[in-house]
């Protein structure tokens, strides 16, 4: 479905020296400087496929995201979407495809949100039927038919979400590219929009490309993980596999906490006694800890995916 | 232009959602609508000057026509694409408007002409105001120059906003693109026939600026509908046309390629 090769983006961005005398220097020569936002990238993803995209600010994701859905050139290198280069943006490529960017909105700020979708899908071209199936299909999904009616700017940022999201599935886009989809959602509202897009897909089979700092949204929605840093592919594989690659080593936690087992390498964390050892030592320690503590309650866990993710981009730092 | 068809079918919702958000700034748009009645201080102004005796063919009358036929006109032609581009461009607005599969300067164009009968609401009290003032300004064209008035007005509207659309793509390739507007709107009032009509210019320079675009925006369709230009003057008109929708495909084709240097 996704087929890239070599993409390569580099801004020309100009540099003013501070000051007046900077600003004044500026009219008569402006210096220029190349910033390459993505290098060299190359990655493939089937049809029906969930993929988280991660990196650090600044590592190329939202450009990437961007030149896919035909935003932005690529400076060099090959895109294929649904067999369509995006940057030529073709209806029938537009027509497949979605954008939900986080921070801009495609809503029409003063009228109610009803509006933009009758307006899609007259743009998009949809009948009457198909529509309104879709539409209602999406209100119930997320819960929004007490929003449609209301204008666009009285809404809250969450209501707003799910009405944006709404407004960029009801033509029924087959690949979903969504930049930071719940950003500044409460947690409450990150849930409804995560068991959204899960259950979007499930339904409809939809290619789902997302980037998110929050990690929630990444364990939850994607099995597959693309990290990205200075525009550089450094981790393309599954969600596990990374964990189990970067970070061999898994936490044993002990409730109630007892200082007697820092002797055995814990630490002491919010009222309960954690230690991190290496998946192979997980057995030995656990059987310890039930010999001097036989009513503790013990948990074993994945290292926070956060931890796992840092440890990514540090060594791609490194 | 690609998407044409699509939005002649969308057109009907286009110019709903148009309209609703017309009436949703009602106070805003009616203002916005009034601030384009500089042709009425025109007339005041020209009225006075004619008191003695006709200025050039102008009489008080003849300028009380003209400046009735300027309002008209200009409300007809008046479009806003300069300055939406020029922001959506800069803030990155503009890109949920090119994820819709039709040209967002196409839609710009059918959501100009559905806010037509909103800006009829406004200036027809206007000239009925105006006639009832003055009865005398009334007229009764010719045929010839009614048939020629229609296509002469509808390229003056499709060139006026060809050309804002072009200003307004300015902002691909510079920051401070409405500096370039702001000094092409001063140049229009005055040989567009904005503040005065051309026909009082020094004999031998009129001929030339009616040659220029500026004429074909606003005052072409005027001396047509009072008999003062004849049909060669819509031929001039479509040249125009035909001139600004290549420049604005050009600037179209090449600064979206740029988008992502300023805003995207």
């Amino acid at each position: 479905m996704i087929r890239v090769r070599e993409l390569s983006k580099t801004y020309r961005v100009p540099v003013k020296k501070p000051g007046f005398l900077g600003s004044f220097q500026s009219i008569f020569s402006r210096e220029y400087k190349d910033v390459h936002a993505v290098s060299g990238l190359s990655f493939d993803i089937e049809a029906g496929e969930r993929v988280g995209f991660l990196g650090p600010n600044g590592a190329g994701k939202t450009t990437t995201l961007k030149m896919l859905a035909g935003l932005l050139y690529p400076t060099a290198g090959s895109i294929e979407v649904g067999g369509h280069r995006p940057q030529d943006r073709a209806r029938a490529f537009l027509e497949r495809i979605t954008l939900v960017m986080g921070q801009k909105q495609q809503l029409l700020w003063d009228l109610p949100a009803r509006e933009s979708f009758e307006l899609n899908r007259a743009m998009y071209g949809v009948e009457r039927g198909p529509f309104k199936a879709a539409l209602d299909e999406l209100v119930t999904m997320l819960r929004a038919e007490p929003l449609l009616d209301r204008p666009v700017r009285n809404l809250s940022l969450g209501e707003r979400m799910k009405c944006e999201l709404i407004a960029a599935l009801v033509h029924r886009p087959q690949v979903l590219f969504l930049d930071e989809p719940t950003i500044g959602l409460d947690v409450e509202m990150q849930v409804q929009v995560r068991q959204f897009i899960a259950e979007h897909n499930r339904q409809t089979g939809a290619t789902v490309l997302l980037t998110s700092h929050y990690m929630q949204d990444i364990a939850a929605l994607t099995p597959r993980l693309l990290i990205i840093d200075g525009g550089k592919l450094r981790y393309d594989g599954a969600l596990a596999a990374l964990a189990q690659r970067v970070a061999p080593e898994r936490r044993v936690v002990v409730r109630p906490a007892d200082p007697e087992l820092a002797a055995l390498g814990f630490v002491a964390h919010d009222g309960k006694m954690v230690a991190t050892v290496p998946s192979g030592d997980v057995n030995r320690l656990v059987q310890r800890v039930l010999s001097s503590h036989p009513l503790a309650d013990i948990g074993i866990e994945d290292p926070p995916l956060e931890e796992v993710i840092g440890r990514v981009f540090r060594e791609a730092v490194a | 232009m690609e998407g044409l068809g699509r939005a002649f079918t969308a057109f009907p919702a286009i110019q709903r959602v148009a309209f609703a958000g017309l009436v949703a700034y009602r106070a805003e748009m009616i203002i916005w609508v009034l601030s384009a009645t500089l042709p009425l201080v025109m007339l005041a102004l020209w009225n006075a000057a004619a008191a003695g005796g006709p200025v050039g063919d102008y009489g008080q009358v003849e300028f009380a026509r003209y400046f009735t036929v300027n309002l008209v006109v200009r409300q007809i032609t008046g479009a806003w694409i300069v300055w939406e581009l020029n922001w959506a461009i800069r803030k990155g607005e503009l890109s949920p408007r090119l994820l819709r599969p039709m040209n967002p300067l196409v839609f710009n164009f059918a959501e100009t002409m559905a806010a037509l009968p909103f800006r009829s609401m406004v200036v027809v009290p206007l000239v009925a105001a105006l006639l009832l003032w003055r009865p005398e300004i009334a007229f009764r064209p010719g045929v010839p120059a009614l048939l020629a008035f229609v296509p002469s007005v509808a390229l003056a509207f499709a060139c006026a906003w060809l050309t804002q659309a072009i200003f307004g793509m300015f902002a691909f390739w510079f920051e401070q693109s409405m500096g370039f507007w702001t000094a092409y709107f001063a140049l229009w009032s005055l040989c567009g026939g904005y503040f005065v009509p051309l026909d009082l210019f020094p004999e031998g320079f009129v001929g030339a600026v009616k040659l220029l675009p500026f004429y074909a925006t606003l005052g072409a369709p005027i001396d047509v509908l009072l008999g003062r230009a004849g049909i060669e003057t819509v031929g001039l008109q479509v040249a125009w046309l035909l001139a600004l929708a290549a420049l604005a495909r050009l600037c179209w084709s090449r600064g979206i390629r740029r988008y992502g240097a300023v805003g995207a």
